[in-house]
């Protein structure tokens, strides 16, 4: 075999290498059009900016208390704990809150029922939908016709019923208390509630939708079940 | 006599990958099907080469011509709305494992007769 002939071959197998290689680059990575535009990257960007802040003044706050961790004596360090268990109680929903926030009520309308229409009991998906709704817009506590809403509430139909935590609401006037962060937040979830398609939708059901206008404190009772922990046992002392 | 096409491929493997070359999705059926013409040649030259029977003519004019005819029939495929890039797979498929099974006995026969030698020398 001379030299010419080798020299082809090398070409020739240089070649399907090559194509191999690009074969394979394509079938392990596709490439996945950006089709973004400039508005769409802008949205994104300051959606990433509202969560670096709100991390930001998590940490702030985190910080804020182990430097009172450090600084104070064994005495108020034991107040500070309890203040620390007491705001988790809080969060979880084992202590009643109170605090600016906004009252909603649900009540048939009244122009239905007057032409004989029957009151159906209240959608659990639209309440679920109004729920994450205000969670969205800053609720921080929820109660619904007297049952606090915590991580493990359900919301769903039973046999008919609408239940909250399990327990039936009423049908025929129910409220439902939001507490907020602020005054500005409560208004804020007022001014939402009442500018979204959420009174429309209740229309449908045959219900009014009444948003209240904020108020400067409410207050909204504590979780009356058992709060029920399957992943975290408690250490005994000295370990 | 080997070494330097062996060499040519893992250039080629090495420039494709590097350089993360990307061919559009829609032309990944002609890419494959060029793939397979080209190594069925490559196969067939080195059977070619083994039967000593070798033509550098057929088997330049070989490798582009697979690979043209290949891309035309899938390309008449895509168009007439049937599959013809899987004869060309079939076709190309079947003749690799021809190709393949006779260079292993060539080489099969070689080894023996090497053996058969060696022993004779022995003797």
């Amino acid at each position: 075999m001379n030299k010419k002939i080798v020299a082809k071959i090398t070409i020739v197998s240089t070649i399907v290498g090559l194509m191999i290689a690009v074969q394979y680059n394509t079938m392990q990575q596709p490439t996945a059009r950006d089709t973004r535009d400039i508005w769409e990257i802008r949205q994104e960007l300051s959606e990433e900016k509202k969560r670096h802040s709100e991390l930001l003044s998590e940490i702030s706050a985190l910080n804020k208390i182990v430097e009172e961790y450090e600084q104070n004596d064994a005495e108020s360090q034991a107040q500070l704990l309890k203040n620390t268990v007491d705001s988790l109680a809080q969060q979880t929903g084992i202590t009643s809150v109170s605090g600016p926030g906004v009252i909603l009520n649900i009540v048939p309308a009244s122009e239905l029922i007057e032409f004989g229409y029957r009151i159906e009991p209240i959608s659990p998906d639209l309440l679920i939908r109004l729920v994450n709704e205000i969670y969205h817009y800053n609720g921080l506590f929820v109660e619904i016709g007297g049952q606090r809403i915590v991580h493990t509430s359900a919301i769903r139909d039973i046999n008919g019923a609408t239940t909250v935590n399990g327990v039936p609401i009423d049908k025929s006037n129910l409220e439902i208390r939001v507490i907020t962060n602020s005054y500005e937040d409560a208004e804020k979830l007022y001014s939402y509630l009442y500018a979204s398609s959420f009174r429309d939708e209740f229309y449908l059901d045959n219900l009014n939708l009444v948003i209240n206008e904020a108020q400067s404190n409410l207050t909204i009772d504590e979780y009356d079940g058992d709060l029920t922990n399957t992943y975290l046992v408690e250490n005994s002392k000295g370990d | 006599m080997w070494l330097l096409p062996l060499l040519g491929l893992l250039l080629g493997l090495a420039f494709g990958l590097l350089t993360d070359i990307q061919i559009p999705a829609v032309y990944e059926h002609y890419l494959s099907i060029a793939v397979l013409a080209a190594l069925d040649t490559i196969f067939g030259g080195i059977r070619a080469n083994l039967q000593q029977v070798y033509d550098d003519k057929v088997f330049i004019s070989g490798f582009f011509f697979n690979i043209a005819l290949a891309a035309a029939l899938a390309f008449l495929g895509v168009h007439l709305g049937v599959d013809l890039y899987l004869a060309a797979i079939f076709a190309f498929g079947v003749r690799l494992f021809q190709n393949i099974a006779v260079i292993r006995r060539i080489l099969i026969t070689k080894w023996e007769e090497r053996h058969i030698k060696k022993d004779e020398n022995t003797v």
